[in-house]
């Protein structure tokens, strides 16, 4: 058998818009899944057993169940639920988001919990609105804390933004698949479309690493 | 709303989601199987001194976790028998797969945990005059493996869900005979609500078990 990656030379241009796609749905659903997930994580640590509970059965769930159901799930059964047409990118926002949302609010409440009691105390001691509390107190150190593990969740966000390819997006994923289907040499496009994949999510990983030992040492004065 | 709910559809084929879900179980503990023994070994070689070791190793750990699960498993179901001429069935295919992914996260696992076991441990096995295999078998190797516990099970509770993937290439699992079904009977609200909430059953209980485990490891250690 002889290999031939020229073929994918070819078709950089299909790739690239593929590969566009991909980033954007990745970026978008990081914006908003780490608003919801700092809200849920704040509403998972409230004192309101209604809110609690909600965001707990949410992140539990979101949290307990395969990606691909939930996409599945958004795409066929929420416009039915709610009655109006979905776009692809729109249902795969929504998705993708609410998946982001669920596994950052977990990485918020961890952090969430190493700011200590005793700020808490100063905070009341010094006359802060809860709202002046949650911004200028507790969110700079959470989001400080959480920045390692955030950028972890992103990269699992942009290797499992991949999945919305089942259900027909022309992201990376599928523009590969099309390809190497239509050529019927899956063993160049696909490797290519893997390596692609590796060269932006292993520099971020790396990232992760040495992100945590500056964090640490900040965190350690 | 207007759409009427009719969970019946879904409880009359019951016989179709039991199958796929023992499908699904089979591929997780098989790959589980692969992942907590070859991750063992891979950690190991990791770790090693020579650099002909490690680095074809850490390379292999690497592409596993920074590439979206979904294009291993379909790079195994079409380049494996091209690129080696071996046609397997396609839940041994999907095993191998999910297996050498979950063997990549749970040698990291492994790592940490290994470097973890405190220096002075190793010195004090030393001025025991225990042999540096003793060291591994009875120092490393019992701490390492307990420390790593809550990670090896979130892997292998992750794996479980990554099985789901494998309906793409048309194993018949779980997540495959949903997606039959929902197109079948045109109920795809019910069809998928029951299968997420099959996934969800399964995957809860054990999730609340590494939660435990967690809780009860920072009560030991404070």
């Amino acid at each position: 058998m002889t290999l031939d990656f020229a073929i994918v030379v070819k078709y950089q241009d299909a790739l690239l818009l593929g590969l566009w796609m991909t980033l954007k749905l990745t970026l978008i659903c990081i914006l908003f899944g780490c608003v919801l997930g700092f809200l849920l994580a704040l509403a998972r640590t409230s004192s309101n057993v209604v809110l609690r509970g909600v965001s707990s059965v949410y992140v539990e769930f979101f949290r307990g169940t395969p990606v691909l159901v939930q996409l599945f799930w958004i795409f066929f059964c929420l416009p039915l639920v709610l009655g109006i047409e979905l776009s692809n990118l729109a249902s795969g926002v929504i998705a993708l988001t609410l998946y982001m949302g669920a596994i950052s609010s977990e990485t918020f409440r961890a952090a969430l919990k190493a700011v200590g009691r005793e700020q808490m105390d100063a905070c009341v001691a010094l006359g802060l609105s809860p709202f002046a509390r949650t911004t200028s107190v507790v969110l700079p150190q959470a989001v400080l804390r959480a920045a390692p593990t955030l950028l972890s969740n992103c990269v699992s966000l942009f290797k499992e933004s991949a999945l919305v390819s089942a259900v027909g997006m022309a992201d990376l994923m599928f523009v590969g698949q099309n390809i190497s289907n239509n050529t019927a040499r899956p063993i160049e496009v696909l490797t290519v479309v893997a390596l692609i994949y590796f060269a932006i999510a292993f520099p971020l990983t790396r990232a992760v690493t040495v992100m945590e030992g500056c964090i640490l040492k900040k965190l350690a004065i | 709303m207007t759409y009427s709910f009719d969970f019946a559809s879904v409880f009359r084929n019951l016989g179709p989601l039991w199958d796929g879900l023992l499908v699904t179980i089979q591929l997780t503990v098989a790959a589980n199987a692969i992942g907590l023994t070859l991750g063992f070994a891979l950690a190991l070689l990791v770790m090693s001194r020579w650099a002909a070791i490690r680095l074809p190793v850490m390379l292999f750990i690497e592409f596993f976790r920074c590439t979206p699960a979904i294009i291993q498993i379909v790079w195994f179901f079409y380049c494996v028998p091209m690129l080696f001429n071996v046609f397997l069935g396609s839940v041994t295919m999907g095993i191998l797969a999910l297996g050498l992914n979950l063997a990549a996260f749970n040698a990291e696992a492994y790592r940490a945990s290994i470097q973890a076991v405190p220096r002075e441990q190793l010195d004090a096995g030393v001025a025991l005059g225990l042999g540096p295999f003793q060291r591994i078998l009875h120092i490393v190797l019992p701490s390492a493996v307990r420390n790593s516990v809550p990670v090896l099970l979130t892997n292998g509770i992750g794996t479980f869900q990554q099985s789901a993937l494998v309906a793409i290439v048309a194993v018949q699992d779980l997540m495959y005979q949903g997606k039959t079904l929902a197109t079948q009977t045109y109920r795809p609200i019910e069809t998928f609500t029951v299968v997420a909430l099959v996934y969800f059953a399964v995957s809860f209980p054990v999730s609340q078990v590494v939660g435990y485990l967690e809780r009860r490891r920072e009560a030991l250690a404070s």
